[in-house]
């Protein structure tokens, strides 16, 4: 039998650069075929070229033995082929019902029928777990977990063959990835081929039947069991070994100085009464599954929304409620949780978009573009931004890069909180490795950094100390080195388990 | 998803490197506007050797540039925050009507100065205010102006104009220095002095725009407002800014305009909303926000003055002039899309 797909010596230039010079790759029915390879690997390219968004410059690709037109989207989605972008590329103001079906609406006659489009999509969450989202719901309304549900949900839609799944789980919990698997091995019961693109090694082996791992635009292993070594399918990814994740554990790290103090701050709906300590030089993690309001902890105390009681302070005087300026002027950073639509000005240069927050210290009457382009230098090379060069735009460079411009306009501001949220997502292992050794390093400095994440192993690593939160309250705190994923995870879920959905769908 | 560029951090070779400039492509976009001038003037002087290419035109020209050139400036700005100002035309005839009436019968050229930008710094305030806290779409909230400036500059005197010349004796004469027709018809060294006005506001404009900090929040609340607040750029104040400048520089314009014409019109202004983001757009700045060039206003400015100059001269009527100038205004922003971008 002819595998589901097969792709042969694959290559797509572009003016300048040679995105893919030469995949070959095969996915066999009912298989989850993991493809591993660093930001800039062509990873999204190859699967752009499968499922018709970019034309290949060279190279076959066959859908069951049969060549997919190339070039077509359309065509490839009727053959069966459907991707969840890592972009999700939903339309904020429909419905989730209309976003399921958007552009294959089921029709009575010419009218919409409505009635089965609710009940279909209901029918679609229901598959994946997640029956609580109506189908009525604005799109805007979800938070970036519920909507990649629904994305899910839209590719089902379709009567798919082939799923293409790109960075499915960079934005869920570790609750929610168990439901996501749970929904692709019953796809691949089904015989649908899975095409699975993450950046978490650990996820392979979870949910992988084989590994082909790309690496500057070539496949340099294929068709790997999903039992290999995580060290050798790092190596291959960046070529080299990765020395050390983590950077060192320091012996009691943080000084007796609290920087940043939480009393009782409430926001409601997301918070409910939260109060937490970071002292100076001390990384606080804080872990949760998505929508506990971790995020929305995050805004209320950076002053973007106004709690409705409670206080913050930081190094011991108070900041007034919802004033972003003010908390900044105090010595609060925040790296965003979406860096593209909320921490970046994506046409500015590199310069720009770092020195926005700390204008004021280049202005004498004027700006001094020279002093500014100087001192931004400086900080993109400490953090070895590639390309170091200031002048570069941002859209242009890759998610750990981003996250270091963000990163280097906090540092140039010498901010004295730091509230990280979901600080590596979409970021390749090497640079991975990189970022945590900024937050300690910062943290040696004397920054009191505060880290939401959802990824536990890395709060695990990088934390002197993890909160966990739960439906807007923290509900458990423990030591750094004292934690383990499957405590925390006790922690962050409901005592209502999720889990019980999934055997009712079935 | 329409996106086409390949994953981005592989090491292109530094020629394929985008720098901010190119990628925003104004600079590439100056140069190209600086050969349209040229061309113009040059078609200009073959089509009209007589008339076109002497010093009394280009005067001319660069007089009745001015008065939407200083509306331009403030365009940009508003522009800048991806905003809109619809109103500046009808603020123009308001303010000029407001000095007007201040100084009938009797009164000083400083007092109409003063009471016609006062006037137009606080219609554009109520702009701003509607904006910036009542959260109206600018295209709603100005369009509205459009409308209420126009009926104030129409009740005014009940629809009459009122007449100026008083400030200077009574007739264009010769006017004395820093009188109000001094502004409209001066000259220093053989340039009108309303140029020295707009160039005076067009490199205040780029100065601010690119030398301080308050420019770069206006390019960075229209790029992306909610990076911007997480920055620290004090978004509101910014947006609000926008618009009372705008206001302001309406006013300007306006003593410009009743300077050159000895008097103020209620229905002066006519359409120099549409003159003025014109050459906004056809100089480079995005009507999305994020992106500004004053340099590029500046030539935008002088392209249209030159087209109409031109037309004038061709005896083309101002009906056609007027279907000629909205469609180089659509061309301009069919040619702004993404994908016909460099």
């Amino acid at each position: 039998m002819a595998p589901r797909l097969e792709v042969r010596s694959l290559v797509k230039e572009y003016p300048g650069v040679r995105a893919l010079e030469g995949v070959d790759f095969e996915v066999q029915p009912g298989e989850v075929h993991c493809l591993l390879g660093p930001n800039g690997a062509g990873k999204s390219t190859l699967i752009k070229c499968v499922s018709g968004v970019v034309e290949p410059t060279a190279g076959e690709i066959l859908l069951d033995g049969e060549p997919l037109p190339v070039g077509d989207p359309s065509a490839s989605l009727r053959r069966g082929v459907a991707t969840i972008y890592q972009e999700l590329d939903l339309v904020e103001e429909l419905t989730v019902a209309q976003s399921v079906f958007l552009a294959h609406e089921p029709r009575r006659g010419p009218f919409l029928d409505l009635d089965r489009m609710r009940g279909d999509a209901a029918k679609l969450l229901a598959r994946l777990g997640h029956e609580r989202i109506d189908p009525r719901t604005k799109i805007k309304e979800l938070r970036p977990a519920a909507r990649q549900v629904v994305s899910i949900a839209r590719a089902l839609s379709h009567d798919v063959r082939l799923l293409i799944m790109d960075e499915p789980s960079a934005i869920l919990d570790d609750g929610e990835i168990e439901t996501l698997f749970e929904v692709v091995r019953r796809l691949a019961a089904d015989g649908v081929a899975v095409i699975y693109i993450s950046h978490r090694l650990d996820e392979i082996r979870r949910i992988g039947d084989r590994v082909t791992v790309l690496s500057d635009g070539r496949s340099v292993a294929t068709g790997l069991p999903a039992e290999t070594p995580t060290e050798q399918l790092v190596e291959l990814m960046v070529g080299r070994a990765v020395e050390q994740l983590y950077p060192e554990r320091r012996n009691g790290a943080g000084t007796e100085d609290v920087m940043l103090e939480v009393r009782n701050l409430r926001g409601l709906p997301m918070v409910r009464g939260v109060s937490l300590q970071v002292r100076a030089g001390e990384v606080v993690g804080l872990g949760g599954l998505v929508g506990s309001g971790r995020t929305e902890l995050l805004r209320l105390i950076y002053g973007l929304d106004t709690p409705d009681e409670g206080e913050v302070l930081v190094g011991g005087r108070r900041l007034p409620p919802g004033k972003a300026g003010r908390a900044i002027a105090a010595g609060l950073g925040l790296a965003p949780e979406d860096r593209k639509s909320q921490g970046l000005l994506l046409e500015w240069s590199q310069t720009k978009n770092v020195s926005l927050a700390d204008l004021g210290r280049f202005q004498r009457g004027l700006l001094n573009v020279r002093a500014e382009r100087a001192a931004v230098r400086e900080h993109l090379s400490r953090l070895k931004t590639v390309p170091a060069d200031g002048e570069r735009v941002v859209r242009e460079l890759s998610g750990g890069n981003q996250q270091k411009v963000v990163l280097a306009r906090w540092l140039l501001h010498h901010c004295r909180v730091l509230l990280l949220d979901e600080p590596t997502r979409g970021v390749d292992v090497a640079t991975k490795a990189e970022l945590y050794r900024v937050i300690a390093d910062l943290a040696a400095a004397g920054v009191a950094v505060l880290v939401v994440s959802s990824e536990l192993g890395e709060l695990i690593g990088i934390c002197d100390r993890i909160l966990v939160m739960r439906e807007g309250a923290l509900v458990f705190e423990v030591d750094g080195d004292r934690a383990s994923e499957r405590e925390l995870l006790q922690h962050a879920v409901a005592p209502i388990e999720s889990a019980d959905l999934i055997e009712e769908v079935r | 998803m329409t996106t086409s560029s390949p994953e981005s951090d592989r090491t292109a070779s530094p020629s394929e490197a985008m720098t901010e400039r190119r990628v925003a492509g104004f600079h590439l976009q100056e140069y190209a506007l600086v050969i349209v001038v040229i061309l113009l003037f040059v078609a200009g002087a073959i089509l009209k050797p007589d008339s076109f290419p002497t010093w009394d035109n280009v005067r001319n020209m660069l007089t009745q540039a001015s008065v939407v050139g200083v509306l331009a400036i403030g365009m940009t700005f508003v522009i800048a925050t991806a905003g809109i100002d619809l109103s500046v035309g009808s603020m123009v005839a308001a303010a000029g009507m407001f000095g007007g009436i201040l100084v009938d019968p009797e009164g000083s050229t400083l007092l109409f100065i003063a009471g016609a930008i006062f006037f137009a710094t606080l219609l554009g305030s109520v702009n701003a205010i509607a904006i910036a806290y009542g959260r109206v779409v600018p295209f709603i909230a100005t369009l509205a102006m459009f409308s209420i400036a126009r009926g104030i500059a129409l009740l005014l005197n009940d629809k009459l104009p009122v007449g100026l010349l008083d400030l200077n004796g009574g007739s264009f004469g010769d006017p004395g220095a820093f009188s109000l027709l001094w502004f409209g018809t001066g000259r220093i060294f053989g340039i009108p002095v309303s140029v020295y006005v707009f160039l005076g506001i067009v490199i205040a404009g780029w100065v601010v725009l690119n030398r301080t900090r308050y420019g770069r929040f206006v390019v960075a609340v229209g790029g992306n407002r909610e990076a911007a607040r997480i920055a620290g750029v004090p978004v509101r104040r910014t947006i609000l800014s926008v618009y009372v400048l705008s206001g302001f520089l309406a006013g300007i314009s306006a003593v410009l305009l009743c300077a050159r014409l000895g008097s103020a019109s209620p229905v002066s202004g006519n359409l120099y909303e549409l003159d003025a983001i014109g050459a906004v757009v056809i100089g480079g700045t995005s009507l999305a926000g994020g992106r500004a060039t004053i340099g590029g206003t500046f030539l935008g400015v002088l392209t249209f003055a030159l087209i109409f100059s031109l037309m004038t001269q061709m005896d083309l009527s101002t009906e056609v002039q007027q279907v000629v100038k909205g469609a180089i205004v659509l061309g301009a922003v069919l040619l702004q899309r993404p994908e016909a971008r460099l």
